[in-house]
């Protein structure tokens, strides 16, 4: 009778392992079939009002970072890709912005007052945010000397997510450096949170019953 | 300077916890008192130093000290002092710490409570009781510790903040609405640990429920008011129109909720007639879990329509402490099973015990549909691999049966006595009701209800209105007689003699208005969306609702786009409306502001949808709901029945005696009330 | 005893089956699939006529309104394929070209998915206003109009 007893807590494990499972998924993101893929081509005007390609830096470390001038979270992240820019530019590191739904005028003021002396270009009818599959800006592309995205930041990058990807990546001089396991999107913990009983919305958009 | 003070005030309330568990488990063995005594020392201290860590943020967040990490997350030196102040619960670590406050609060209350009724402390074998509580405030203190820390450093400190996020500057009811909600949820960690306690000492007295009833019903009535308030902002910010979509937010406080329920009927039977004790137990212990489950599913991002921390270690902490209360509660549960076997069984099927039984399969059956909705896209993944999503319709096919049989019980159940009923009886007391409710029904068939399930819904709303009134009016009858004066005072007299009682048949009849609203407002919802022009007029369900001009606004947080809207009815002009698009600085997204013309007939409401930038037209989207203040009525007679449930006769210490009458004696109460007076 | 308690248990077993077949019939029908365009197209005519979400970027250049019929037309996209959409209603004040977009319906075998709902996709942190300039800009009119 005692032993058959034991067995009520068991039954409990399956749901631990459901909500187990559940942590390692993320419900808000779409997975994206992008990390492990050659990066997306672009030739597009620089806010120095240059043409840039992207297959021009084959070969190098890009770190290509979708910002705009009204993003409040670029601004948290810009000191972090400027350190970034100054530690490992001599390595072979290029970083390159690609300015978001915004005007060359206010993006062009925003870089002169924030520093950082890398191009950005400019995405005119955000074709190139399509075609990397944009969530919203901030995001980031880590992108190895063979064109490759291995990584994807969605969100503000941290200190910690570019000293894990940027050396392993700068390291390499010739192909995979990351296993396919190890290809992944990352997600900076949302620095805008709401409390629990906000009841979620799909936008304010008025939802239907 | 408050980042320091907050950070070891937590940890110093960690520690003491810790200690303080330790403590009062030790002080459970007989002779050991100054244990006890000790850990309930260190239940008062924790509260006092989560209040200073409260106090602490609630300082950085008022003078913007952006090197705190929560301000630099929420704050923003344009928002307006009381959405600041508020901002403590607008974000993960600023709601954990309020849930910390609210618990040692709670623990500190629980520690006086046992140190001042020493026979009760007994009774719920209180220092096991403490010590279960003292765990749970372990945990949280850990996440506030660790995980959850708001005290961080943010370096270099940046000169301004996002602000928090703008659902929460929408509306100044967001000041109310969580703090009520909590008080709720993190209350059901008391009963929890009362049953705990019961557990590890393995033995339940029968005056265990009424022991601790206020402790049961105090949070109970907050999560309620949690609820209905929920819903009601859900109605005024989200403008939709609506105010209960089936969210996974909104299912995780529902559910404890139900179960709840569940458990306040259940103990009912358990303390009249020793009978379902494991199984009340069993309830307290699934509240308390679903409220973890709560938490856990909608912080962890889990599910979707959530924001998500997945790569915080709130989640993996969340789960580790989930799954310790599951295992080890139902462990025990199982182990102590056959000790707390109940003695009394069912002596007839006509008996309120029936009822009861009845009532908490239903509320049972509730719960699991809402669990099961709520996570079954998270089993689809795990099982099939694909995204989806349970809709609405779900829910309501599934519950509004389950809701309707609930409504009919609790119309039967006051008419049935303890034990055996006897179906004369019955007849006797449901005549004037079912008459009613049969008059009703022709009379709505008639006014043209054609919704089956709305017409049902009156129909056993009425009958069972209709036997509240009978139960305080027959009473108060036989007292008239026997002493003279007025049939309302005769009708206080009663109530206010048996205040558990008319308490309880108050909260019911805060429920019907509920079920009542919820039915009109959901069959008979109107709503129709234009695009007018500046001065253009468009008929809608007997307005005329004119568009006279759209305008923006500046504020110090925020930027408006209002539309200005003159409604009028039968050829007057009976109010002007405002609804409003706000732009806040943190996002770029629209938030809108609903107008709401209320009634108690019906609301119109108003959304602007959408404008033209140069004000020429606007979209408005019009919605007439019949009813819904019902709901929020509701709500309110709901808390008013707590209340008077809990007033006064809160010195019974003597238990009720195991029934001998077929029928509770309305004097019962008073009759103890005076001897404990004495 | 024992004859009652079997019928009790046999009873309650009923019940129980014929809640959960409910339950499972009441899930089934009410499941609302989530798909990007990619996938949408990959399951062919097997994703016609079930109620779905599909989720993906508005496509520039794609966005028309017909305020006569208050019907809106446009290409959800994400990073392989597009499908026409067609939206009953007048859009939201944020919807936008280039913005990440949410419909629910029904996608018919013409290859149009119809939606009875557009929701914005909720990312409250990675808004951009409409036609990329800063919020202030994008209503200067009305304040203009105001002053005047």
């Amino acid at each position: 009778m005692t032993w058959k007893r034991a067995l009520i807590p068991l039954a409990a494990m399956p749901v631990i392992a459901l909500l187990g499972f559940g942590l390692t998924r993320d419900a808000r993101l779409v997975p994206s079939p992008l990390p492990g893929k050659s990066a997306p081509a672009f030739a597009l005007s620089t806010l120095a009002g240059d043409s840039l390609r992207l297959s021009d830096l084959r070969g190098q470390v890009v770190l290509l970072n979708f910002w705009a001038s009204w993003c409040l979270a670029c601004i948290g992240e810009h000191p972090l890709l400027v350190a970034a820019d100054r530690r490992w530019r001599d390595q072979g590191l290029r970083m390159v912005g690609v300015v978001y739904q915004d005007t060359r005028g206010n993006a062009a003021q925003w870089v002169r007052e924030r520093g950082g002396d890398w191009p950005n270009v400019l995405d005119e009818g955000s074709r190139t945010a399509i075609e990397y599959g944009l969530f919203g800006v901030p995001e980031t592309f880590f992108i190895d000397r063979r064109g490759r995205i291995v990584y994807k930041q969605i969100g503000p990058v941290s200190e910690q997510v570019l000293d894990t990807w940027i050396p392993r990546l700068l390291a390499d001089s010739g192909p995979a450096v990351v296993s396919p396991a190890e290809l992944q999107v990352g997600r900076s913990p949302g620095y805008l949170r709401t409390s629990p009983d906000f009841p979620a919305t799909q936008g304010t958009t008025p939802r239907k019953p | 300077m408050s980042r320091s003070l907050g950070q070891f005030a937590v940890l110093l309330a960690l520690v003491l916890a810790g200690v303080g568990a330790a403590l009062a488990f030790a002080g459970a063995r007989p002779g050991r008192a100054p244990f006890f005594i000790a850990a309930r020392r260190a239940a008062a201290a924790i509260f006092v130093f989560v209040l200073i860590a409260a106090g602490a943020m609630e300082y950085a967040l008022v003078t913007h000290d952006f090197s705190v990490r929560y301000v630099a997350q929420v704050g923003s030196r344009a928002t307006p002092p009381f959405y600041t102040v508020i901002s403590l619960w607008s974000a993960l670590e600023g709601s954990i710490l309020l849930w910390a406050l609210i618990l040692s609060a709670y623990t500190a209350l629980l520690a006086r409570w046992l140190g001042r009724h020493p026979d009760r402390s007994e009774q719920t074998s209180g220092p096991l009781t403490l010590g279960s509580l003292l765990v749970v405030n372990v945990f949280f203190l850990l996440l506030i510790a660790w995980p959850a820390n708001p005290f961080g450093l943010v370096s270099p400190v940046p000169p301004d903040g996002p602000g928090p996020n703008p659902l929460l500057q929408n509306n100044p009811f967001m000041g109310v609405h969580p703090p009520l909600l909590y008080t709720g949820y993190v209350g059901m960690a008391v009963p929890f640990s009362f049953a705990m306690g019961a557990l590890l000492a393995g033995r339940l007295r029968p005056e265990w429920p009424r022991a601790i009833r206020r402790w049961i019903l105090v949070p109970w009535a907050f999560l309620s008011l949690g609820i209905v308030a929920g819903a009601w902002w859900s109605y005024e910010v989200l403008g939709w129109g609506g105010y209960w979509a089936w969210d996974p937010v909104e299912n995780a406080s529902f559910m404890p909720w139900l179960t709840a329920t569940a458990f306040l009927h259940s103990v009912m039977v358990s303390e009249r007639r020793g009978m379902l004790k494991t199984w009340t137990l069993t309830l307290i212990v699934a509240t308390f879990l679903l409220t973890l489950l709560g938490t856990f599913i909608t912080r962890s991002g889990v599910l979707a329509s959530v924001h998500a921390f997945s790569q915080s270690l709130i989640g993996p902490f969340f789960l580790v402490f989930f799954g310790l209360v599951l295992l080890g509660s139902l462990g025990l549960l199982a182990a102590r099973a056959e000790r707390l076997k109940g003695d009394g069984r069912l002596d007839s099927p006509l008996s309120r015990e029936t009822a009861f039984l009845l009532n908490n399969l239903f509320f049972t059956a509730f719960a699991f549909v809402v669990l099961l909705g709520t996570m079954f896209p998270l089993i689809a993944e795990a099982v099939r691999g694909v995204k989806v999503s349970v809709g609405a319709p779900y829910f309501n096919q599934m519950n509004v049966p389950i809701a309707l049989a609930l409504v009919f019980l609790l119309g039967v159940g006051p008419a049935l006595p303890w034990r055996k009923g006897s179906w004369t009886l019955l007849a006797g007391k449901l005549r004037w009701p079912a008459l009613l409710a049969l008059i009703a029904g022709v009379v709505l068939a008639l006014a043209g209800v054609r919704s089956p399930l709305a017409w049902l819904t009156f129909v056993l709303a009425v009958f069972a209105l209709g036997l509240l009134v009978v139960e305080f009016v027959e009473p108060a009858r036989v007292r008239q007689r026997a002493s003279g004066g007025s049939l309302v005072r005769a009708v206080a007299l009663v109530a206010a003699s048996n205040r558990r009682r008319y308490g309880g048949y108050i909260v019911h009849a805060g429920v019907l208005l509920i079920a009542v609203g919820i039915a009109a407002s959901a069959t008979f919802r109107r709503e129709g969306e234009w695009t007018l022009r500046r001065g253009q007029a468009q008929i809608f369900s007997g307005y005329a609702l004119q568009l006279d001009s759209v305008w923006a606004v500046q504020e110090p947080n925020r930027d408006g786009v209002i539309a200005g809207v003159t409604v009028f009815r039968t050829g007057n002009v009976i109010d002007r409306m405002y609804p409003r698009l706000n732009y806040y600085r943190i996002s770029t997204e629209a938030v809108g502001t609903p107008a709401v013309r209320p009634g108690p007939r019906e609301d119109l409401y108003l959304v602007l949808m959408a404008y033209a930038n140069d004000g020429s037209n606007a979209t408005i989207k019009a919605i007439v709901s019949p009813m819904v203040t019902w709901i929020w009525g509701g709500g309110i007679v709901m808390g008013l029945g707590v209340i008077f449930g809990l007033s006064r006769g809160r010195r019974t210490l003597t238990p009720v005696p195991p029934l001998r009458n077929a029928e509770m004696g309305q004097g019962g109460e008073v009759a103890r009330a005076g001897a404990d007076a004495g | 005893m024992k004859k009652r308690t079997a019928g009790v248990l046999a009873g309650g077993a009923v019940v129980l089956l014929v809640f959960a077949y409910l339950l499972w019939g009441g899930i089934g029908e009410n499941l609302v699939y989530f798909l990007t365009p990619t996938e949408l197209l990959a399951k062919g005519t097997a994703a016609q006529g079930a109620n779905l979400r599909l989720g993906g970027m508005v496509e520039p250049g794609s966005v028309h309104w017909d305020a006569e019929r208050r019907e809106l037309r446009f290409r959800l996209r994400d990073d392989g394929h597009a499908i026409d959409v067609v939206s009953t209603g007048a859009p939201p004040q944020m919807f936008a070209e280039g913005i990440g977009a949410v419909v629910e319906g029904v996608y018919t075998p013409d290859g149009v998915f119809h939606s009875h709902n557009l929701m914005v996709k909720h990312s409250n942190e990675y808004r951009p206003p409409k036609a990329g300039e800063h919020p202030a800009e994008y209503y200067r009119q009305l304040f203009k109009r105001q002053q005047s």
